[in-house]
């Protein structure tokens, strides 16, 4: 901004660089007194009112900048004296724009071209005023406006990207494409082009018409030496001629790109698919298409005719000649194009050497850490014995009890392999043990190889501790005995300890700690990745679903604040990076940052957390109706949120998590096959398959559920309270005009049922099943606690609405009140039957409960004190208009009757969490217990390795290792865990002592109203 | 069996595995997007035959008359990919855009002067430690200003180191 000096207005620059100087320095009240001393001499300069405005958004005043800005924008108007310039202009943009006014800014420029028709900086401004707002035909006609003018080739390209936008996002702007070439023809054939993204540009135009010839003919052209490296112009070229499905040519062309680049993988592909004239795309490993047949040997398919058998002859010959090219082993590209080309063999049934290429391809890489990833997709296509026999054929390749780097590395990668296959999952408990304590007694034995490493470094064998809590959280799957998966827990913590930077145990222990139930150790490990900016769209998963349904309020709202600021604030300034992508000339990214900006406006995750926040502002508040109103007022009482709902909306949500670096049991967010039992008789293949589909179902998945009903949460929250107050309220004039109607309430309603599977009568009856005992609450789940929310709410709607919503077969039937009440007390006491202390009983109780307070008791809370405040309101006890505030007395006895409910439900749960805290040294008794078996079964065997190696062979680790071994403790750990535990426990029953002294003090108002 | 091409932004959602190393910086998006915007040959990444981020590279290039150079802003690798060379062709890949497309003089970057994996690492790939810089990284612990000449610099004069070290606020450029 400081270099926004010079003459503005007939304002000598001396006078304006202080105030930029100030406002650029934080120094607000300095520069608006330079402001008004500026106003004072230059009155009408509406240079100086811009900056004046400039500066009061900045102080945080964004009423008073804006009606400075409009008083800038009048005198611009009306007044002819002034010059234009666009230093005003631009400044009474930024502030419109900071303001959310793009159109202000728009029409101030659309004003000031019309009057200067022919000024080009002016023009410019208004170009990027349309980029801001996406206005793609105006930014066209700009754009070609100022390339009439001056007829430079940036802005005939800028009209020509405007195109290319309304071709992408705009329903027939696809007719447009005709006009941009011949646009660019036009001014080929008198000016050339000159840039290579211009010739980028003028390429994809005539690719999107699917002119391919044409294409290829403007690259072989003069402009073809725009293309800065060859290798790209040849990958382009290969593209071009494949969709022309000239395959001889594309397969020639491909070569020459891997003549030089024999590791482009891509193209190589595309190269062997030229030449077999089809589609040679492999399948991703995490879609679960690699389970399908097409992969596998399929036994109909005719043997290869000969045409593509010498085809695939050439093909490895080239593949041969590249290997040779490279003696060295960073190219594994030509070596793992062996694989494919077996691959294409045994596609056919002539399968002789696909095994062969695949051990050829870990003799020589097997040591890499990502061999094994490197050809996952081929393992998939392997049977069973050909598996065993492949995991042989390494095996004995090396000497696995040698200490080196490359034996570590082969070692890892054949339990890589395994864990990849899922080959373990049909191992007996005993040989998993083994092999877990193997894995962590190997990492231990090689800690040597580290010892002169960096600290920085990534130590040898780190993915041991991973592989090896992954299957003692396997036997905990297969056992249910806690032991191993505080054995898993244990892993990790020592490999931490050992080197405090490995992100993959942190993940993992996010995970596990969340499922022990000792979240506040899943949060501190999450805090200690420093997940920021771009990460938080894409890894904020891991943490936020666990927080959102725990005590942590005040922890969660951080999160989500952060996530929050961070999208809003990127969606406001992308815009501005578009016009910078225009300014540089690169057209390319001008495509891509539009389509980027609506990747991230769509996000499902974005979507949810919108909802959350001002779920969690509800729970936070709960017990205060003027907060809680406060905070239904800032979002529009809901309404926005259910807007963002529609049908839609939905439809278009983006999934941007990335889900890689999860567990294997908790593949996404609305699945944990721990909380599953496990099926002994699945094969590795099976649950191989069910991984990749809830990776790939991932968007019609129970989660957008969720996210469509937590949208209609506040609104419901909002009508509730509204509908309370008018059924009370007797005699309030029935014809008060107002928007807000029950039936409303009812259209809510219908969709939230919807969202758990059910129509709104079928959702009726359910609940009043369960409240009766007629049903069962297993029918509840997973969505308990949407249900009991989803029963307040109706509870909430009959009392406002002339019928009753619930039908009611006799006087006797009960009220919708006794309804939430029974389901209430029916639900809490489910999960307090069990007796087993939460500490050694993992699992998503607490959460549930927690969620069960928080959520619908604090709906049905607030709804009470709306029914309080009209019948007993607190403060001023002056009654106005005396018997306007009558109370009804059927209403007061069932929310008294509820309120009691409450109190006894409330009193039980507090009881459970006081029986639940035990003191420290008991709680890690009861722990340690489960990791001191002495025999050579159960879990306490990777526990005694962790135990007992460090403290016997300190002096070979060197001494950075063995110094940071000397913090190891065990017992430190579970001390850690159980005190989280605690943690959970005592803040869970603060708020359940909070709330029921909220409700202890309503009582005693039902009592004094009632007696 | 690698491919390397252009970053592009969806390749911001995908490169957690790289980014959650804990020296690998995570940049605000219009540092991103800036870069693409202005360099967008000079930021690459390789991605594996199962489409997963393996690393990336991010530069710039700037400067006046012989000291029109290219500058690595960030080259980084997630560990699954480490020790196979994948940062040195990445680099290549900089310094032949700088070299042949840009026509620059040399190549610079920075570097922790106690992140000696690095020093060592660029050092194999021809750079030298041109100056130090006092307290560069978040005014606590200086930083190395490494380069590699390029042919353009027929004589190397680029690369001779400067006797004494400087402070940030001599630098020419950010």
């Amino acid at each position: 901004m400081a270099s926004k000096f010079g003459l503005a207005g007939g304002i000598p620059e001396r006078r304006v660089r202080p105030i930029w100087d100030a406002v650029d320095s934080r120094q607000y009240k300095s520069a608006l007194k330079l402001c008004t001393a500026l106003l004072a001499k230059h009155p009408t300069s509406p240079y100086a009112l811009a900056l004046k405005a400039l500066t009061l958004e900045r102080m945080g005043k964004p009423d008073e900048a804006l009606s400075v800005c409009l008083e800038a924008k009048e005198l611009l108007y009306s007044n002819n004296i002034f010059h234009f310039d666009d230093l005003t202009l631009s400044t009474l943009q930024i502030v419109f724009q900071r303001l959310e006014r793009l159109d202000l800014a728009t029409s101030c420029y659309e004003y000031a071209c019309t009057k200067y028709p022919n000024n080009l900086e002016l023009m410019m401004g208004l170009f990027n005023c349309y980029v801001r707002e996406y206005s793609y035909v105006k930014q066209q006609q700009t754009a070609l406006r100022m390339y009439k003018t001056v007829g430079e080739e940036r802005f005939l390209l800028w009209a020509v990207c405007s195109i290319q936008l309304q071709a992408y996002f705009s329903s027939g702007g696809e007719k447009l494409l005709a006009f941009a070439e011949a646009l660019l023809k036009k001014h080929i054939s008198s000016h050339s082009l000159h840039e290579p993204e211009a010739l980028s540009l003028y390429v994809s135009i005539l690719e999107q018409q699917a002119k391919y010839d044409a294409a290829l003919e403007v690259l072989s052209g003069d402009l073809g030496s725009l293309m800065g490296r060859e290798e790209d112009k040849l990958r382009l070229q290969g593209r071009l001629l494949t969709q022309a499905c000239n395959y001889v040519a594309a397969s020639e062309i491909y070569q020459k790109v891997l003549e030089s680049c024999p590791d482009d993988w891509e193209s190589f592909l595309h190269y062997l698919g030229c030449l077999l004239e089809r589609d040679v795309k492999l399948p991703k490993p995490t879609t679960g298409e690699h389970t399908c047949s097409s992969c596998s040997v399929d036994s109909n398919k005719t043997s290869l005719s000969e045409e593509v058998e010498s085809r695939l002859a050439s093909a490895l010959l080239f593949v041969q000649k590249l290997q040779k090219n490279d003696s060295s082993d960073s190219v594994r590209g030509p070596h793992l194009a062996n694989i494919e080309i077996e691959r294409q063999h045994r596609l056919s049934g002539n399968s002789t050497k696909f095994m062969e290429a695949l051990v050829n391809y870990f003799h020589r890489f097997g040591h890499l850490s990502c061999s094994s990833s490197d050809v996952e997709i081929y393992l998939h296509m392997l049977s069973g014995d050909e598996i065993t026999e492949l995991l042989d054929t390494i095996s004995r390749s090396f000497d696995a009890s040698s200490v080196s780097v490359k034996a570590l590395g082969l070692t890892i990668t054949t339990f890589k392999v395994q864990e990849l296959l899922g080959t373990l999952l049909s191992k007996s408990t005993t040989d998993l043990q083994r092999i877990a304590k193997g894995m962590v007694e190997t990492f231990y034995k090689n800690l040597p190889l580290s010892r002169d490493l960096d600290p920085q470094e990534s130590m040898h064998g780190e993915e041991l501790l991973s592989m090896a809590s992954n299957i003692l959280v396997q036997l905990f799957w297969r056992t249910r005995n806690l032991g191993y998966l505080l054995e898993a827990v244990l892993v990790l913590e020592f490999g931490l300890t050992v080197r405090k930077h490995v992100w993959q145990y942190k993940i993992t222990l996010v995970h596990l700690y969340s499922y022990l139930g000792a979240l506040p150790l899943a949060h501190r490990w999450y805090v200690s990745l420093e997940v920021k900016n771009i990460l938080l769209e894409s890894v904020s998963h891991h943490i936020l679903p666990q927080m959102l349904s725990s005590h942590c309020l005040q922890q969660t709202a951080s999160l989500v604040k952060d996530y929050l600021r961070f999208m809003d604030d990127h969606l406001k300034e992308s815009a501005d990076l578009t016009c910078l992508a225009y300014r540089h000339r690169t057209y390319s990214k001008v495509i891509e940052f539009v389509q980027f900006k609506n990747r991230l406006q769509r996000s499902m995750q974005y979507l949810a957390v919108k909802s959350d926040s001002v779920i969690l502002s509800l729970k936070q508040k709960s017990e205060s109706l003027e907060e809680v109103e406060s905070v239904l007022e800032n979002v529009n009482h809901g309404g926005g949120l259910v807007d963002l709902s529609s049908e839609d909306n939905m439809k278009h949500l983006t999934f941007n998590e990335d889900l890689e670096a999860r567990p294997w049991w908790t593949p996404t967010t609305s699945v944990n096959f721990l909380s599953e039992p496990i099926d002994e008789s699945s094969t590795p293949a099976c649950f191989r398959a069910k991984v990749c589909k809830h990776k790939s179902t991932e968007k019609d998945g129970p989660k957008m559920r969720d996210a469509e009903r937590k949208c209609l949460v506040p609104r419901l929250v909002y009508l509730s309270m509204h509908g309370c107050v008018s059924s009370l309220r007797e005699t309030e004039p029935n014809g008060s005009v107002s928007d807000i109607t029950v039936g409303e309430m009812k259209t809510l309603l219908e969709k939230y049922a919807r969202t758990i599977g059910y129509s709104m009568d079928d959702a009726l009856s359910m609940i009043l099943g369960i409240s009766s005992g007629k049903k069962s609450m297993k029918d509840f789940a997973p969505d308990i606690v949407s249900w009991m929310s989803f029963a307040v709410f109706i509870n909430a709607m009959n009392l406002w609405s002339n019928e009753s919503v619930i039908p009611r077969t006799d006087p006797s039937s009960p009220s919708s009140w006794e309804i939430v009440d029974s389901l209430v007390k029916i639900c809490i006491e489910e999960h307090l039957t069990d007796a087993n202390r939460i500490l050694t009983c993992p699992g998503n109780k607490i959460p549930l409960l927690v969620q069960m307070v928080t959520e619908p008791i604090s709906w049905h809370l607030i709804i009470i004190q709306s029914c309080m405040r009209v019948v007993a309101p607190q403060g001023k006890k002056k009654k106005k208009s005396g018997p306007s505030l009558r109370p009804n007395m059927p209403q007061l006895q069932g929310i008294q009757r509820s309120v009691q409910c409450l109190i006894e439900t409330l009193r039980s749960v507090q009881k459970w969490l006081s029986d639940q805290m035990s003191p420290e040294e008991q709680g890690l008794d009861i722990l340690m217990s489960y990791l001191q078996g002495t025999g050579d079964e159960g879990p306490g065997q990777t526990f005694r390795v962790l135990e007992e190696k460090p403290a016997a062979h300190a002096s070979e680790l060197g001494d950075r290792i063995a110094q940071s071994l000397e913090a190891w403790s065990s017992t430190g750990v579970v001390r850690r865990i159980v005190g989280a535990e605690h943690e959970v426990l005592a803040e869970f029953k603060k708020m359940v002592d909070s709330k029921l002294k909220l409700l202890m003090s309503e009582s005693a108002s039902l009592s004094s109203v009632l007696h | 069996m690698t491919t390397i091409r252009r970053f592009c932004c969806d390749d911001l959602l995908r490169f957690a595995s790289v980014n959650l190393d804990h020296l690998t910086e995570t940049f605000n998006m219009s540092f991103y997007m800036t870069y693409l915007a202005r360099w967008p040959d000079y930021f690459h990444t390789a991605v594996n035959p199962g489409d997963r981020v393996m690393g990336y590279i991010m530069g710039k290039v700037e400067g006046q008359g012989e000291s029109w150079h290219g500058h690595v802003t960030a080259v980084s690798v997630a560990s699954e990919f480490r020790r196979q060379k994948l940062a040195k062709t990445l680099m290549h890949l900089l310094e032949e855009i700088s070299d042949k497309m840009d026509k620059a003089y040399f190549v610079d970057l920075f570097v922790r002067a106690s992140n000696m994996p690095a020093i060592r690492m660029y050092e194999k790939l021809g750079y030298v430690v041109y100056r130090r810089v006092l307290r560069y990284y978040s005014g606590e612990e200086d930083g190395l200003d490494m380069r590699k000449a390029l042919s353009q610099d027929v004589d190397k004069k680029s690369i001779i180191p400067l006797k004494r070290p400087i402070t940030p606020d001599e630098l020419e450029y950010d």
